[in-house]
């Protein structure tokens, strides 16, 4: 397999690719409408997606202040949350990683590997997502349910009417 | 070896003989193209914890709110703001790197390494609060327990029958009320009550509710940030007693696995920067930055879905 000489990186004839030199660009030669000054992305553009990145954050944090909306509907929030990561994820991949500006590999490498992650969590669903449908007497009597969440409050509510009405004055803050 | 070259070499004329052109099958260097593949497997790794940890929380029967388990959301938000902060500053290091400027390189590489520290330091700040409370990832120092049950009950009880507890609480029963700080007055009556309550054979269920609550109790959802309403164990440190968390456990082994593997990354990233320092940050280490900066990006991206994963969910 002796190699033929290639069509658009006559750059690099000599020995191998590995070699110090701004080669990962020179070769992307189908995203070179991209470089528009030399380098990709630029520190206005660095600081753009900066900006983006910590909105973005502040408004998944918004989820928990008392001004969301649906705090009684926490599936909303759930997916909000969820699409937020993701358009953050999608930023820092496609720019800090620089990704927007790779050729075609990006693809092979990445696409098999998102698979293949929900696949992986797709297949835990029906033994431990569902695990507890059907569950033996033992291990119904340990774990914890709903029911006992409400018995906790409900303490908690007592506790605090005994105060209330015990020593209203000495109950420091 | 002479044979093969001259068979292969008859074209070069020469005494060196064949000169093989190397032609990559992708159009990137190696170091990034092996260090694209160890962060596909990355992915895996990261989505293999990530889907178990959605698919565990949300087969759960009970899975404790953020504020039942002493998590702060604001926190985890100031940690989130700090890693994208130093995603950008690698970016910088990387950009100065190849405009040849040395010694800016080098400053937002030392930046980088200090948010990463900085990370680190709140990340250890959070584990310490969870230990505080007795929340720890497996059983011989952890002290939750699922549901205020008679095993809830005989766990406090056993604690308090312990002779150096017995000791503390007997010098705390003698003190003159002037010694004590207002909560510690009122907090020993409470103990007083707990351990005459878990000690009670006619005990009911909804009794060893209220010695939960009296110790740690779970606080409300408007309570704001740290306002654990006063449990035993936290006016007394040296109490420790068991705890209830429903659904504590799990939530404990998750949150550390994940939490944990990610710290490790972010360690393994302050190494990498550290020694990256010690070199000239000149375009010829350009390569070296920006595989080391993947690396770190990536390290942030999870942290992206784990922020809201684990503290807003």
């Amino acid at each position: 397999m002796s190699a033929t000489p290639s069509g658009h990186n006559p750059a690099n004839v000599h020995g191998p690719v590995t070699s110090p030199g701004a080669l990962p660009e020179d070769v992307g030669s189908e995203t070179a409408d991209h470089h528009s000054d030399g380098g990709h992305g630029g520190l206005g553009q660095y600081l753009a997606v900066f900006v983006a990145l910590c909105f973005l954050t502040t408004m998944s944090f918004f989820t928990y202040s008392p001004y969301w909306p649906w705090r009684d509907e926490p599936q909303v929030g759930w997916a909000f949350m969820m699409a937020v990561s993701c358009t953050k994820a999608l930023l820092v991949v496609l720019f800090f990683m620089h990704v927007l500006w790779e050729a075609n590999w990006k693809y092979v490498l990445t696409i098999p590997a998102a698979m293949m992650a929900i696949f992986l969590a797709i297949m835990l669903i029906p033994d431990i997502g569902l695990r507890n449908r059907m569950v033996s007497q033992e291990r119904a009597l340990h774990m914890a349910r709903g029911s006992d969440l409400l018995l906790l409050e409900q303490a908690a509510a007592a506790g605090e009417n005994a105060d209330a009405s015990h020593e209203t004055g000495s109950h420091g803050h | 070896m002479n044979a093969s070259a001259a068979s292969l070499g008859h074209d070069s004329h020469g005494h060196h003989g064949p000169v093989l052109q190397y032609q990559p099958g992708l159009p990137l260097s190696r170091g990034k193209l092996i260090m694209w593949l160890f962060l596909s497997t990355e992915i895996m790794f990261f989505a293999a914890l990530l889907g178990s940890y959605v698919v565990l929380r949300f087969g759960a029967a009970v899975w404790p709110k953020p504020h039942h388990v002493h998590l702060s959301e604001p926190i985890g938000a100031i940690n989130t703001f700090v890693l994208i902060c130093s995603s950008v500053t690698v970016v910088l290091a990387l950009e100065a790197a190849r405009a040849n400027k040395k010694s800016l390189a080098k400053t937002w590489m030392l930046l980088t390494l200090l948010l990463g520290s900085l990370f680190l330091g709140i990340k250890a700040y959070e584990y310490a609060a969870k230990f505080s409370h007795g929340i720890y990832p497996s059983a011989p120092r952890g002290m939750v327990y699922e549901r205020p049950d008679l095993y809830y009950g005989s766990a406090v009880r056993a604690r308090l029958g312990e002779p150096v507890i017995i000791e503390r609480m007997k010098e705390l029963f003698t003190k003159p009320e002037g010694e004590l700080r207002p909560e510690e007055v009122t907090g020993r009556q409470r103990l007083k009550q707990v351990r005459d309550m878990v000690n009670d054979p006619n005990q009911q269920a909804f009794d060893l509710a209220v010695v939960a609550d009296q110790i740690m109790p779970l606080p409300a959802e408007s309570a704001d940030g740290h306002g654990h309403g006063g449990g035993l164990n936290d006016t007394f440190s040296w109490l420790k007693l068991p705890v209830v968390i429903p659904g504590g456990n799990m939530w404990a082994s998750t949150y550390f696995l994940l939490t944990g593997f990610h710290a490790v990354h972010v360690i393994v990233g302050l190494i990498v920067f550290a020694i990256l320092l010690l070199y000239e940050l000149g375009p010829k280490r350009a390569g070296m930055i920006e595989n080391a900066g993947l690396y770190w990006h990536f390290v942030d991206l999870v942290w992206i879905f784990l922020f809201p994963l684990l503290y807003l969910f």
